[in-house]
């Protein structure tokens, strides 16, 4: 790896990270729809960041807002206006930020309650791991969406309540894949050394295991936000979003409640649905091309 | 071989697909004699009743922590007394202590009474009786045009992949499944049903069926009417996970050896395709289709909220609102029922079909 | 993930299998489904339906259960009741009951009963099956399930001949022209033996003397129902009612712009905005009879007197909650929320009863100031901290909760505006949207809430639930109290307009009753939502509205819209809807055969002509 004979551990472990990382981008290159999915997050990302200063809070208000009810698109609101005559432009535009937050936060709690079941489970084995899985089976085969709705209801609207019902109800899968990978590292001879070195459980768990199943809940997360963006809408749609938030899945449910199908308000409808489903293929493309590049196995090169 | 897609890339939560083949996977790595097969399938059986069992058990607590008190929710906006209010609270079982009310809906339960729903104040038995057809119709003919389609598109984009068809093909499908369902059925309904410009409204807004008296095949047509939006919405949607799970098993099996064999016995690449690739290929599929199935029911709680199908989906929402504690309990048994049935099925049918069992 | 091994040729039997698996097992299923749901609709209708679309389930078809709107208006159309509501100003006016008279000591009720009624088997409707329905409720408390309220204070009714009915009275009670109750025939209802359990929906038609007869009912699918050629009054002028079910809003309102229904009620003010500009179609843009109210929690009590729930102490001080409301523009409320489509609130009762209208008089009423919210708050020693933020008694800043049915649009609408105009002043507002509010509600649990009744033409319930008496019990029970208000001035005054037999002083008492809730400052009314309905003029000629100047169609406190429904010319052959539809059917079904057809050559071909790269 190095050819310089005086390096300290850290500096080497950073620099085979610093490797890594390059060679990992290298083959992501490779991935012409991970890149164009990676483009498109770069884009939505900085349209979402940059909210504040480009449209502001104020353009939730609705004792401020500047248009007429439900007016059409024109120069001066280029997708037109809600039922409050808020420009529907900036309201697609900040509510970028929710449904962003809420599809990463959702995702990242769905995969790590999944690592740590399935890191736990396929460490500790015996039937402590029968009874982690049984559950998690159990889980499995609820129906997700149904036990969200379940949860949003149950607790009061917010954006919290939807991430939690979101995370709660998705690990089960990353669970399995986890626990499967946890027990086919720790078969590896290494393992079996660095125990006999002393290195306890937790030495064990965090230090060999979590490294090594890092890929796949990096490429399971990717994938999750994907998911989680579109329950959120669901969500939302369904009514069980918080209403004082702008949100995609929210404006989507506002359009409805406003009569915009029957009105044929298509402007009003149509914008929200796109940018979800954008946002959504911008993150499958970008999973799908983090997971070939890091599990070979699975795709390229065979 | 270049890049193929894996199944896992699409694994939406919820859908299934990772778990399914990989336990089918697990299931068709056993010995295939007759005694294996059938201690495999006793143990499958005891998992699905006791996973049933805890379904049963769970929904009853499960449900009792939402908020709500279903009887104040329904007589809201009535003249209503006290009196009246504990009538309600008896006839309902609700002034029991929580174990005896746990205690009668296990053994109700047991004996196939669901409990009778609040709002409708008849068996919830019968209730989802009366809508199950409905879902059943819709998920039903949605499935297997989705799957038909999928294999269809899959098989095609697989055989061959790198090319711009193959780019095309998986690019749109991943797009739908992108799309939102109940937002694709909205505007599917401004664009068809509503009509835009110079689009006349060609289909019903929602519902099954337009209540004009019809008979036998008047109905049949007019039914299937109605039920041109909401299958298109949910094949749109739901196309693109068969196709790429078919599309990557099939690439899987076209680097196997076996096909060069094949191929250098002389037979014409058609009838490599079409005897050996595709039929293995088909494996994981529609192991993945049929587990699919209990989702379908499920998850058709949007489409048939958006297309006001008379279906399970709305009366589950219709009764979590109130909240209808018998009704929703009842359903989310059904749900997850369905679940366990279909995995069960699956779990049993796999070894029987799978070539490397036995033979 | 998946695994997939690569694995060797495998014999074709299999390969069959598999596919007829696929094939039939899940069409199977689809299929079967379809003769299950295609149970004929035998009686083909000729002559003239009216369609009404309708969203709200039909909790039960028996009187003594049914509760929701879309029930007890159906029972209004099967079943007479004694007294009826005037279609001009909704006063009591004969039903089955053709006179009344109450006896000195205002405790003896007796009603005499029409000769000209008939159930719709052919017997005759007498004072018995009035005695026997009243009795009942009394004696059995699951038929008092829907409509106890009635009878609770009854002491004993009798029916000493076939055209009398006599009701004694424990009490004095106003309500005794407004007794809401259908009247069931004795000789089919005294066969039911659990009235908890009896719906009244498995034989058809059921028997009933209103001006129609419900013939057919499928849940959430339709009700249908057929004129009652005997009615006393006349028979309907339509040869079919059919109340049909849409779910959504959107939909029903489709299906009005295709003819396939003629009515279509609660629509948002987009969608009668798109409507009004439509052939065919008129809008009824009506006052409304709900009112539409922000509620403060008093501090919740028990009739024991403990009190519980954890509303904010802030709101117990009046000056916070005047400048809380005085920080309210309704004004603006009415413009975007309704759009137009509601009037400005003032006092508890809707405009639209003119007779019990009250509203405040310029000194009292708190208008729109947000300056003089401000100053009370100043004043009353709540201070803005550096951030600007208003700080409690306790030197927290105030943050309070509002309830809102997420199911009501008006509700999170008007929460956003509050949460501005509060904002302002310092005052920090979570919004609570649940489902179902009643749990919160019912333990205190709130600090706000939004709060609307539907009035009756006689208030006496919508007062009543302001009394102590509804407080419940203990913390434990449930009362039938809105908001947990008690105030013994009003009480005294409720109590005197419940015995007040003199519609004048009645009314009067009915006026002083709102002046002081209004000055208790727990409620504020934002609004009377106006009732936005439509329907196609090319199939209904003429319909009454009550009241008859302005008013609305669907929620009548009588039969008179449908009974009164006169087909347009053009509706009663229902020729060119049909044959449109006929093709468009056809055009429906040939695209999913095509479809069908286009998968299935596609598989076909997929396995014998496609050739490789």
């Amino acid at each position: 790896m190095t050819s310089e004979p005086y390096v300290t551990a850290a500096a080497l472990a950073r620099r085979r990270r610093r490797a890594s990382l390059a060679r990992f981008w290298h083959r992501y290159r490779a991935h012409r729809a991970g890149l164009w999915g990676l483009a498109g997050l770069t884009l939505i990302g900085l349209v979402a960041l940059t909210a504040p200063l480009t449209v502001g809070a104020d353009v939730q208000s609705v004792t401020n807002a500047p248009g007429t009810a439900l007016a059409s698109p024109s120069a001066e609101f280029p997708l037109g206006t809600d039922q409050f005559g808020r420009s529907l432009l900036g309201l697609l535009i900040w509510g970028a930020r929710i449904s962003l937050l809420v599809g990463l936060l959702a995702a990242s709690l769905s995969v790590a309650i999944g690592t740590l079941v399935g890191i736990l489970a396929g460490h500790y084995g015996g039937w402590f791991s029968t009874v982690v899985m049984r559950v998690t089976d159990w889980f499995l085969v609820m129906p997700a969406l149904v036990l969200a709705i379940v949860l949003a209801t149950v607790m009061s609207r917010s954006v919290w309540t939807v991430v939690l019902a979101i995370g709660v109800t998705s690990w089960p899968t990353t669970a399995r894949l986890v626990r499967a990978q946890t027990i086919a590292v720790e078969s590896r001879p290494y393992i079996e050394r660095a125990t006999a070195l002393g290195g306890g459980d937790g030495h064990v768990m965090t230090r060999h295991v979590l490294p090594n199943v890092m890929p796949l809940v990096l490429a399971q997360t990717t994938l999750g936000i994907s998911t989680a963006i579109l329950t959120e809408a669901t969500l939302a749609f369904l009514g069980l979003g918080d209403p004082t938030v702008v949100s995609w899945g929210g404006m989507l449910q506002d359009a409805r409640e406003a009569g915009a199908v029957s009105s044929g308000h298509w402007w009003y409808l149509a914008p929200p649905g796109i940018a979800i489903a954008l946002v959504a293929l911008a993150f499958t493309l970008c999973g799908r091309a983090v997971e070939s590049v890091l599990n070979p196995k699975l795709g390229v090169g065979r | 071989m270049t890049s193929a897609s894996t199944p896992a890339s699409v694994a939406r939560t919820g859908t299934g697909s990772d778990s399914g083949t990989a336990r089918a996977t697990e299931g068709g790595a056993r010995s295939g004699t007759a005694v294996a097969y059938l201690r495999h399938a006793a143990g499958k059986l005891a998992g699905a009743a006791v996973s049933l069992l805890a379904v049963l058990v769970t929904s009853f607590f499960l449900f009792r922590i939402i908020p709500g008190d279903p009887v104040k929710t329904m007589t809201h906006g009535m003249p209503t007394t006290a009196e009246q209010l504990a009538t309600l609270r008896r006839q309902f079982g609700l002034d029991l202590p929580l174990w005896q009310q746990f205690t009668d809906y296990c053994a109700k339960a047991l004996t196939g009474d669901l409990g009778t729903s609040y709002q409708f104040r008849a068996p919830v038995g019968e209730l989802i009786a009366q809508k199950l057809p409905a879902t059943l119709l819709l998920t039903g003919t949605a499935v297997v045009l989705y799957s038909a389609l999928g294999l269809w598109l899959g098989t095609r984009s697989a055989w061959r992949h790198g090319s711009l068809g193959d780019r095309l093909n998986t690019g749109v499908a991943l797009t739908l499944w992108s799309v939102p369902s109940f937002w694709l059925g909205l505007l599917l309904i401004i664009v068809f049903s509503v009509g835009v410009g110079p689009v006349p409204g060609l289909f019903p807004t929602g519902g099954m069926e337009s209540g004009t008296g019809e008979t036998g095949l008047g109905y049949a047509l007019d039914v299937a009417h109605h039920m041109v939006l909401p299958v298109l919405t949910l094949v749109a949607v739901g196309y693109a996970q068969t196709l790429l799970v078919m599309r990557s098993s099939l690439l899987d099996e076209m680097g196997g050896d076996y096909l060069t064999t094949a191929r250098a016995k002389g037979l014409r690449d058609d009838a490599v395709r079409r005897r050996h690739a595709v039929p293995n290929a088909l494996l994981p599929t529609v192991t993945m289709v049929f587990i699919n199935l209990g989702h379908v029911a499920a998850g058709s709680i949007l489409v048939e909220t958006v297309f006001s199908w008379p279906g399970l989906g709305g009366l589950f929402y219709q009764a979590l609102s109130v909240p209808d504690l018998p009704l929703v309990q009842g359903l989310f048994v059904v749900f997850a029922g369905a679940m366990i049935m279909t995995n069960l099925i699956a779990d049993l049918l796999y070894p029987l079909l799978d070539p490397r069992v036995g033979r | 993930m998946v695994m997939v091994t690569k694995v060797p040729p495998r014999p074709a039997p299999a390969r069959r299998a598999l596919r007829l698996l696929l094939a039939t097992g899940v069409t199977a299923t689809s299929l079967l489904a379809v003769p299950a749901t295609a149970q004929a609709e035998d009686e083909k209708s000729g002559g003239s339906t009216l369609t009404v679309a309708v969203s709200q389930s039909v909790d039960s078809l028996s009187p003594f259960l049914a509760q929701k709107l879309v029930s007890t208006s159906v029972h209004r159309l099967a079943y007479e009741y004694l007294t009826n509501y005037d279609v001009k100003d909704a006063h009591p006016i004969p039903g089955l009951a053709t006179e009344w008279k109450a006896s000195p000591d205002k405790l003896t009720w007796t009603y005499t009963i029409r000769e000209d009624s008939f159930w719709s088997d052919g017997r005759q409707a007498t004072a018995e099956d009035a005695a026997w329905t009243f009795n009942k409720m009394m004696t059995d408390p699951d038929a008092a399930t829907a409509n106890g309220s009635f009878t609770a204070n009854f002491r004993k009714v009798s029916a000493p001949d076939p055209r009398t009915l006599v009701i004694e009275l424990k009490q004095p009670q106003a309500t005794m022209t407004a007794l809401d109750v259908p009247i069931v025939p004795k000789h089919v209802w005294e066969k039911v033996t659990d009235f908890s359990k009896f719906n009244n929906d498995q034989r058809f038609p059921i028997v009933g003397n209103g001006p129609f007869v419900i013939t057919d009912f499928k849940v959430d699918q339709y009700i249908k129902l057929k004129p009652n050629k005997r009615f006393w009054r006349g028979a309907p002028k339509f040869d079919e009612l059919v109340f049909k079910y849409y779910k959504d809003g959107d939909a029903a309102v489709a299906a009005l712009q295709k003819g396939e229904v003629s009515f279509v009620p609660n629509l948002t003010p987009a969608q009668a905005n798109a409507l009004k500009t439509q052939k065919n179609i008129r809008v009824n843009d009506a006052p409304g009879r709900r009112f539409y109210a922000l509620a403060a929690n008093p501090g919740a009590r028990a009739k024991d007197g403990t009190a519980f729930g954890n509303g904010h102490k802030a709101l117990l001080d009046p000056e916070v909650r005047k400048a809380l409301f005085l920080a309210v523009d309704r004004t603006t409320l009415v413009r975007k929320v309704f759009q137009d489509h509601a009037v400005e609130g003032e006092g508890y009762i809707p405009p639209r009863f003119s007779s019990y209208f009250w509203k405040p008089a310029a000194e009292q009423k708190r208008s729109y100031d947000p300056a003089r919210a401000e100053r009370i708050l100043d004043a009353a020693g709540y201070r803005k901290n550096a951030e600007g933020r208003r700080l409690g008694k306790d030197g927290k800043p105030i943050d309070l909760r509002i309830l809102c049915h997420a199911t009501d649009p008006n509700d999170k609408a008007s929460a956003k505006y509050l949460q501005e105009w509060w904002g302002r002043l310092g005052i920090g507002l979570k919004v609570d949207c649940l489902d179902s509010v009643s749990d919160p509600w019912g333990k205190g649990d709130y600090d706000l809430a939004f709060d609307g009744w539907s009035v009756n033409p006689d208030p006496d319930y919508v007062l009543s639930i302001h009394t102590c008496g509804t407080l419940p019990a203990t913390p434990k029970d449930t009362g039938a109290t809105d908001n947990f208000i008690c105030d013994r001035q009003f009480d005294s005054l409720y109590a005197r307009q419940a015995v007040e037999y003199d519609a004048a002083t009645r009314s009067d008492l009915v006026r002083q009753m709102q002046s002081r809730l209004y000055d208790t400052g727990y409620m504020n009314v934002l609004a009377y939502p106006n009732a936005l309905e439509a329907y196609r003029t090319d199939q209904i000629a003429s319909i009454t509205t009550m009241p008859e100047a302005a008013g609305n169609l669907w929620g009548q406190d009588g039969y008179w819209s449908w009974w009164s429904a006169v087909p347009a010319a053009a509706s009663s052959d229902g020729g060119s809807g049909g044959s449109s539809t006929g093709v468009i059917v056809t055009i429906g079904a040939a695209a999913v055969a095509v479809l069908g057809l286009v998968v299935f050559l596609g598989l076909r071909r997929r396995s014998t002509a496609d050739d490789r790269e």
